[in-house]
């Protein structure tokens, strides 16, 4: 007893012995388990980052359990890969979801392939490449990765590399002796410090470098996508104002979805012109690769939205036609045939689409409608379609090209206001003026709407008859006198015009007058040269 | 490698284990024993199936007509058909409402009731109990239908294709072989289209078809081996367009058509497609020669038909609505298109000896135009008598015009009349072939959704009438609902084609097409 007395602990560690554990932690400092990191950071890159390109790619696919459905896969090489790269992509529904699965064909990818090179130390880092490669490809690619392309790729190229290198490490497994799995949770035991922290940059720089591809190279893609999003979940302000916010950039796919938001919240009259319209080149190529007709991206929805039901089926039906089935051209195809009262065809679309994984809400929402057109006239996109529907028959190939935007530029005659309205702006965006004065006339007595009332008194200085037409007009003169001596020293030939556009954008965003000086320069330049006296062929 | 196929196997896999596909495997050998309710309550309707295979007639060798019961409530369904001579044949379907019908015990049933009916009984388990529904009639013909159809699987799309092929149906059976398909991945260099099959005498011996686009020409076939043409030269419009094969001799008749399309906005009817202008061409396949035929620039000729004894040629023919002479060249077509709805169409025939391959003067069959009425697609049946055609407000395109419906004249009581058994009210009813026997006739109709064709059969009987149509059968009955392509051009054989698919393919990429001499008619 009295030698355990001797020995007893005491109460309050001695000082040498509080110094042991600091002395042990600063030998083995924390190490991070890197393959949950980069699960986690490729999970929220694909979720949040890139989550909207990915579900905007499911919509442009199709997939289903059914042969009949999917005989537009059969012959085609890689058919079973891609078949199955689509099944996943079907999750991509919610892109966290999706995403999920992303990240952890991408990460397990990863840790596989540093296990079947048997990588240690500092080789660890080359691990990453391919993961890199694949994320910063995706990114590049930007529309092309679905834009009348194989979608299966997506998802098919990640889970291939996934399925060989686990049927690769499996048969290492099984008869390497000695050779077992790394921990995932876990750093390996023979990792360092530096090399855990060095594997942590390259995982920040592989998802940094997938960014700014983004963000520096293909900066509309996600906004783009975003507002199809938004228009499938029917925010149309949100739209607007994800558009508004990168008023910045011009290209023709964020313009078309703006419009179309605009037209559902009836701002259209004066809100059109808040981004630029110069239109740049995005990176995009059709599915012959070399030629493509980037109007394609976005024409069923413009004519759908500018009340061309029929024309809409028939840009849905040659997507079809073109690339196979696609989650949004049969969407489209079932919504005008519900338009149209073509229930029986209706009927076969939706069954179809019952047949794809998680579209119930879909199904739901329009499935009703069938034999109901008190129901479908009730539903609130649907009743602004109706707004801007043609009173009568025409042929499309009447007008000029795309039809949204030349067919109601001929009519004397339509359902509402709103149509009044597309039809007006159609002659304000592609600056025939003459025909727009003269079809201003309904709305003589009264204020027009803002974009047309800086239209008329911009054109007052050579008819001046309009503003005794149209009382109200004087009072924003002074911003037109304004601007005009601003501008006078630009409003010279078109490329000092072009030149001055983008910096003078900023201060006259909104401003009819600075578009029709400055914005659209292109077209402008294509209209005045090439087709002088012709209505609006070639400026759209 | 053909992944959908197997997916019922793949799919278990991935699930739990191969003791899923074992169990599968198990499971789907053999049909499924039913047996008719003992207990059942009697509905006052007929069952409403899909497709409709109520009280028809249909051919003693034809596949089995399986079905889905359109009812949203019932669990269960069993169909149970009892030959008026002899056979029962109890068969159903679970949750999915699909009757899938035992091949080998339908065969027998329509053998042993051949020119006799067949009662059906559908019955279906609803939560309060199983219900009988009437009773329908299938009634067995006397005479089978050819074997082979032959097809075009197209989307019903508008001026583009991509994917297309055409394809032979055995009636028979359920299988569907491809004549020739062109490339599944779109190639700009490889990219083309096929159309306007057709065969001599309902004989695959001696055929063609159309390539276009790349690789274009046409594609004639004569005892096994393939040949590409081009039907083409300055007096041609474009090249040989709407086919018929002579009965006996080796020659082709051709319309040659330069053909635009305008999209409606509004309109029901989705598309139009008019002729600028049209002509008659007369190829004789074994010499490769060429000759115009009729090529009058105030009517637009087209569609050309032999009778089976090959001594008339039929053909339909308009005139242009408006005077040519006053329209400047400009605001022809123009002009062509506002007026599209006032092309009305005749058919009209010429004498033709088969040994001096002259044509007589032409005469009028179908009077249409005076009417306000516009004919297209003359057939006549293989004995000769009657003329089969369709008919619709105006214009030719009939296949997008729900006007159209399927007329015959008795060519020896010089009647006419409208097949209204087998027409639809609504829906274009158009592109129509006979079978050898002239009992039965296959066509295309968009009566089903509107928009996309199917292919219909509807008995003629000796008395020159037509039964109720039925849609040709497929193993699946939610096939028509689920495929994304219409039927086009139903052409029925009494063989299969006989040259395969690769030799077609290699015809058609690896020869130039041998240009046709022109020769001007005597």
């Amino acid at each position: 007893m009295a030698k355990h007395n001797k020995v007893h602990k005491p109460a309050r560690p001695l000082p040498s012995a509080r110094k042991e554990p600091k002395q042990q932690k600063e030998r083995k400092p924390l190490l991070l388990p890197v393959a949950v990191v980069f699960f986690v950071l490729v999970w929220l890159w694909a979720w949040l980052w890139y989550g909207d390109v990915f579900r905007i790619a499911r919509e442009s696919s199709f997939w289903s359990l059914d042969e009949t459905l999917m005989q537009y896969m059969d012959g085609r090489p890689w058919a079973a890969l891609w078949w199955a790269g689509l099944a996943l992509l079907q999750f991509y529904r919610w892109p966290v979801v999706g995403a999920l699965i992303t990240a952890f064909l991408v990460s397990g990818s990863t840790w596989l392939l540093g296990y079947c090179l048997r990588l240690r130390g500092w080789w660890r880092l080359i691990q990453y490449l391919p993961a890199m490669l694949y994320l910063g490809a995706t990114a590049y690619l930007g529309f092309d990765i679905y834009f009348e392309a194989q979608t299966g790729m997506i998802m098919g190229i990640p889970l291939l590399c996934f399925l060989v290198l686990l049927i690769l490490a499996l048969i290492i497994r099984s008869f390497a002796h000695g050779h077992r799995f790394p921990p995932i949770v876990s750093p390996p035991k023979d990792e360092t410090p530096r090399q855990n922290r060095a594997q942590l940059a390259m995982i920040v720089l592989c998802i940094a470098v997938a960014m700014a591809i983004t963000q520096w190279m293909r900066p509309y893609v996600r906004v783009v996508t975003t507002m199809q999003r938004q228009m499938l979940e029917e925010d149309w302000r949100g739209m607007a104002e994800t558009a508004r916010a990168r008023a910045d950039l011009s290209y023709r796919q964020i313009a078309a979805y703006y419009a179309i938001a605009l037209v559902q919240t009836g701002e259209q009259a004066s809100r059109l012109f808040d981004i630029r319209m110069d239109y740049d080149d995005p990176y995009i190529h059709g599915f012959n690769r070399d030629n493509p007709y980037i109007a394609n991206y976005y024409l069923m929805d413009c004519d759908l939205h500018a009340g061309l039901v029929q024309t809409a089926t028939r840009h849905a039906m040659e997507h079809l036609t073109m690339n196979g089935p696609s989650l949004r051209s049969l969407k489209m195809l079932a919504k005008c045939s519900l338009l149209r009262g073509e229930w029986a065809v209706a009927s076969k679309y939706l069954r179809i689409l019952e047949k794809v994984p998680f579209e119930g809400d879909f199904i739901r929402r329009y499935k009703p409608m069938l034999h109901n057109m008190d129901l479908v006239n009730a539903d609130p996109e649907f009743k602004m379609v109706r707004l801007t529907e043609p009173s009568r028959d025409s042929f499309e190939n009447l007008f000029a090209q795309p039809a949204f935007l030349g067919y109601n530029a001929a009519l004397t005659e339509g359902r509402s206001i709103n149509a009044l309205w597309n039809s007006l702006l159609v002659h304000v965006y592609t600056k025939t003026m003459p025909e727009f004065i003269y079809r201003c006339q309904p709305m003589r007595g009264t204020l027009p709407p803002q974009t047309f009332a800086e239209a008329l008194l911009m054109m007052s200085a050579k008819n001046p008859d309009v503003l005794q037409l149209y009382p109200g007009l004087e009072y924003n003169r002074t911003r037109l006198l304004n601007f005009m001596q601003d501008v006078k020293a630009y409003i010279g030939d078109y490329d000092t015009r072009k030149e001055h556009a983008r910096e003078l954008f900023p201060k006259y965003k909104g401003y009819y007058p600075y578009y029709y000086f400055f914005g659209n320069l292109k077209a402008t330049r294509g209209h005045t040269k090439e087709n002088e006296g012709s209505s609006n062929q070639g400026v759209n | 490698m053909n992944i959908y196929k197997y997916w019922n196997y793949i799919l278990p896999t991935l699930k739990g284990g191969l003791g899923w596909v074992f169990l599968f495997l198990l499971c789907s050998c053999g049909h499924k024993t039913y047996t008719v309710p003992s207990q059942f309550t009697e509905a006052d309707s007929v069952a409403s199936l899909y497709p409709d295979y109520t009280d028809i007639t249909i051919p003693a060798n034809i596949a089995p007509l399986n079905f889905a019961l359109l009812e949203s409530e019932p669990t269960a369904v069993v169909a149970e058909f009892t030959g008026k001579r002899s056979g029962h044949l109890v068969t159903g379907g679970g949750k999915d409402l699909k009757v899938d019908i035992d091949s080998v015990a339908w065969r027998q049933l329509l053998q042993e009731n051949r020119g006799a009916d067949i009662q059906v009984n559908v019955y279906a388990q609803f939560p309060r109990g199983w219900v009988k529904f009437k009773s329908h009639t299938l009634t067995v013909a006397e005479e089978d239908i050819d074997p082979y159809l032959s097809y075009r699987l197209i989307e019903p799309g508008y001026e583009l294709y991509r994917q297309l092929g055409l394809y032979q149906r055995n009636l028979t059976n359920f299988d569907e072989r491809p004549i020739y398909e062109n490339n599944r991945v779109y190639e700009e260099e490889n990219n083309h289209c096929v159309n306007c099959h057709n065969y001599q005498n309902y004989s695959t011996r001696h055929m063609l078809f159309h390539v276009r686009a790349q690789h274009g020409g046409t594609i004639i076939v004569r005892d096994g081996k393939a040949q590409k043409v081009q039907i083409k030269g300055d007096s041609i419009l474009t090249a040989g367009v709407y086919p018929s094969w002579h009965p006996t001799l080796p020659l082709v008749a051709f319309s040659t058509n330069k053909t635009g399309q305008a999209f409606h906005m509004m309109h029901d009817e989705k598309i139009e497609v008019q002729d600028q202008a049209s002509d008659l061409l007369l190829y004789d396949a074994e010499k490769n020669e060429v000759c115009m035929v009729l090529n009058d620039t105030t009517q637009f000729e087209t569609f050309p038909c032999w009778s089976p004894d090959g001594k008339w040629l039929y053909y339909c023919t308009s005139l242009e609505p408006f005077d040519p002479t006053e329209t400047p060249d400009s605001m022809r077509q123009i002009r062509q298109v506002t007026l599209y709805d006032h092309f009305f169409y005749d058919i009209r025939r010429m004498a033709f000896d088969p040994s001096t391959r002259h044509f007589g003067p032409t005469e009028m069959v179908v009077d249409c135009a005076s009417r306000q009425r516009s004919a297209s697609f003359p057939r006549v049946s293989p004995d000769g008598r009657y003329l089969l055609y369709a008919e619709g407000d105006y214009g030719q395109f009939h296949i997008w015009h729900h006007s159209s419906d399927l007329f015959v004249k008795d060519l020896q009581r010089d009647s006419t009349y409208a097949l209204t058994e087998a027409n639809s009210p609504q829906a274009a009813d158009s592109y129509h072939t006979w079978s050898s026997n002239g009992r039965w006739i296959v066509f295309a109709t968009r009566r089903m959704d509107g928009n996309y064709s199917r292919a219909f059969i509807t008995y003629f009987d000796r008395k020159g009438h037509a039964h109720k149509a039925f849609c040709m059968p497929q193993r699946d009955p939610e096939h028509n609902i689920l495929l994304l392509k219409s039927y086009n051009v139903p052409e029925l054989t009494r063989d299969a084609v006989r040259i395969s698919p690769r030799d077609l393919r290699q015809c058609i990429y690896e020869t130039e097409g041998q240009p046709a001499t022109f020769r001007p008619r005597k």
